[in-house]
């Protein structure tokens, strides 16, 4: 049935010229780049790209404000822990499409699975640059296995996930490379590497939150629960399907030409604010049966409990709450705010066990360095200006014509 | 003294039953509110406030309709049977009707063949092909009356017959369904678009709604041809 497109021979410059600078001569793509949004990009990457090669060149001691008491920052609890949680769109909405069969969500897989693969590149370069001695990365990967040590597991899941997050995003390349046979070969492979990808999101999402079973000690008791690597997984879901509502609208808006306008973007919005409010609210009581379980109710009056009370109410409740009435009043707008203000949430809670509640106790605060917040930003930003270049140039919030009738992924 | 009795000793145990219990009573009603309120299949779904996720370019495909490429439609139901009618798009193509010349109840019917004719105000008709093989149970009593029944409601009141279906599972193979309909039916759109104004690809898309009786308002004299071209029951179907 498909046609697909003859590959006519480009000359190299040619070949530029169409894939890379948009079929604008060199010249007028360079002209086209000066907006002031990419000004503001251009600052923040002038002033990050030097900080994260100090940090490089001098160490942890001289960039960051870590110490042995406080050995995980902003680069574990903001681009590692909450990074990879709101990575999650990838696995929850490949398994919905492809495994579930809700086709409706099909348009939204492609940017899903981009968020996720980009999530977790950008995740494993903030882990770069929080390991003392990043050159051993490749340790329990090749040389000693470590076994018993859930950084262990962390590491194999998150390195086999990129790797499974590559492949799944093989398809649109192939399609942008006008290499039909790779991705027919790229596509029959879908079913099997979104199943891999289920379980090993399945893995390391929950086993970033058994990270913290080893601190009992460290972490406030409100936020310590055996529970933990459950409460990781849920609200990893939550923040998955969070996460595609708010992209899906900011991209479809920003990227308006290179968008399927038939999709029904507010139906898709709809549907997944109805998963994300059913998982929040189990969330919920998942988490207050953790307080149950430790008898921690007295705690619950202190300045701890009274935040951990907006974490619970604020952005777990509340947000399942207005999913829910978004959803059955078709209140797109409502359920869009929610679902930046459950994705805001998901990093609150993140940055609460991994660092706010963490040492709450001890008589040294961790406050992060002017260069491990710059570097957080340099590494969101090259997330998002990869992002863009990437739609601007392949199929991702649209389907070209002549794959449609094929086998699609 | 140490009281023995077992809610006490168990008494974190409780809190945590009792958490569980609150939470699936609790979560049954909020389950049921956030599905929303129990509706009818719908022939789009209403959430989408530009209602266009069925509605491949013009013509409204519903979901639970299986299509057959002449643009009738068919839909399983109650004790084996099938229900038939005609899609969105042969509805707009011919416009009103003055008469629905159906097979008789106990004719067969098979899938790809002649099935029944259309017949507009002019007095020139069309045929359709049925989407299935069987024999013919019941007709749309209502047809007879309002013919043009078909043409202002395809999916509903108008349907046409009901079938008793020989081969369903073989018939299935050469029907569509989700997102196959969407892009069969743009294509169908892009062919029509195509006789608006040969040569000229996709000028008349822009905005416009389709008219009823299409086909008579693109070509008043051939507007028979033009139909059947496009429904495929062309005697010797142009190439478009």
């Amino acid at each position: 049935m498909s046609e697909h497109p003859s590959v006519p021979a480009l000359t190299g410059r040619e070949w530029a010229k169409s894939k890379l600078f948009l079929d604008m001569s060199f010249g007028d793509y360079l002209k086209s780049l000066v907006t002031p949004g990419n000004f503001v990009v251009g600052l923040i990457l002038a002033v990050g790209l030097p900080v994260i090669a100090y940090r490089f060149a001098y160490g942890l001691g001289a960039s960051t404000n870590l110490s042995q008491t406080t050995p995980w920052g902003i680069w574990i609890g903001f681009d590692m822990l909450a990074g990879v949680a709101l990575a999650a769109g990838g696995y929850t909405l490949a398994s919905s499409v492809y495994i579930f069969g809700l086709e409706k969500y099909h348009p939204v897989v492609r940017p899903a699975v981009l968020t996720g693969l980009l999530g977790y590149m950008f995740a494993a370069l903030g882990l770069a640059a929080d390991l003392g001695r990043p050159w051993n990365l490749p340790v329990p990967f090749f040389l000693s296995w470590g076994g018993p040590s859930v950084m262990f597991e962390i590491a194999w899941c998150v390195g086999l996930y990129l790797t499974v997050l590559s492949m799944e995003f093989l398809p649109p390349v192939f399609e942008w490379l006008d290499w039909p046979r790779a991705r027919m070969w790229a596509v029959r492979m879908t079913i099997g590497l979104t199943v891999f990808g289920v379980m090993l999101s399945t893995l390391h999402q929950s086993s970033l939150g058994a990270l913290f079973l080893m601190a009992p000690t460290k972490l406030h008791p409100l936020w310590y629960s055996p529970f933990i690597p459950a409460y990781f997984f849920i609200s990893s879901i939550a923040a998955g399907l969070s996460m595609v509502i708010v992209e899906s609208a900011l991209s479809h808006r920003a990227f308006q030409s290179r968008t399927d306008h038939r999709v029904d973007l507010d139906g898709i919005a709809l549907g997944l604010a109805r998963g994300a409010s059913i998982v929040l609210f189990a969330y919920f009581f998942v988490k207050l049966q953790g307080v149950a379980d430790g008898g921690r109710w007295a705690l619950l009056t202190t300045g701890y409990g009274y935040w951990f009370q907006v974490e619970m109410f604020g952005f777990i409740l509340l947000p399942s709450l207005l999913f829910a009435y978004g959803a059955r009043h078709n209140r797109v707008t409502l359920v869009r705010w929610t679902a930046a203000w459950t994705v805001l949430g998901v990093v609150v809670n993140r940055l609460n066990v991994s660092i706010i509640a963490m040492n709450w106790n001890a008589p040294e605060r961790y406050i992060p360095s002017w260069m491990e917040v710059v570097v957080s930003i340099t590494l969101v930003t090259l997330g998002v200006t990869a992002f863009r270049w990437i739609v601007n140039r392949m199929p991702v919030l649209r389907e070209l014509p002549e794959y449609r009738d094929s086998a699609s992924h | 003294m140490i009281p023995h009795d077992i809610l006490t000793l168990y008494s974190a145990k409780m809190l945590e039953y009792g958490i569980a219990v609150l939470f699936l009573l609790l979560f049954i009603p909020f389950w049921r509110y956030v599905q929303g309120p129990a509706k009818a299949p719908a022939l789009a779904p209403a959430r989408s406030r530009v209602p266009a996720v069925r509605a491949a370019e013009w013509f409204l495909t519903p979901a639970d309709r299986l299509f057959h490429r002449g643009h009738a439609w068919l839909k399983g139901g109650d004790g084996g049977l099938v229900t038939v009618g005609l899609d969105d798009f042969a509805a707009k193509l011919v416009g009103p009707m003055s008469r629905l010349a159906l097979p008789a109840v106990g004719a067969t019917v098979g899938q790809g063949e002649p099935g029944w004719r259309l017949t507009a105000p002019d007095g020139r008709s069309v045929d359709m092909l049925s989407p299935v093989d069987g024999t013919v149970v019941q007709l749309n009593p209502a047809l007879a009356a309002s013919p043009d029944l078909a043409e202002r409601d395809p999916y509903g009141d108008g349907w046409l017959m009901k079938v008793r279906p020989s081969r369903l599972r073989a018939n299935k193979v050469n029907l569509m369904a989700d997102r196959a309909v969407r892009r069969w039916m743009e294509d169908a759109a892009a062919a029509l678009r195509g006789h608006v104004a040969p040569g000229l690809g996709a000028l008349a898309q822009d905005g416009g709604v389709p008219v009823a009786g299409m086909a008579r308002a693109i070509d008043p004299d051939g507007w028979d041809r033009l139909a059947a071209t496009l429904l495929l029951t062309a005697e010797e179907a142009p190439d478009a």
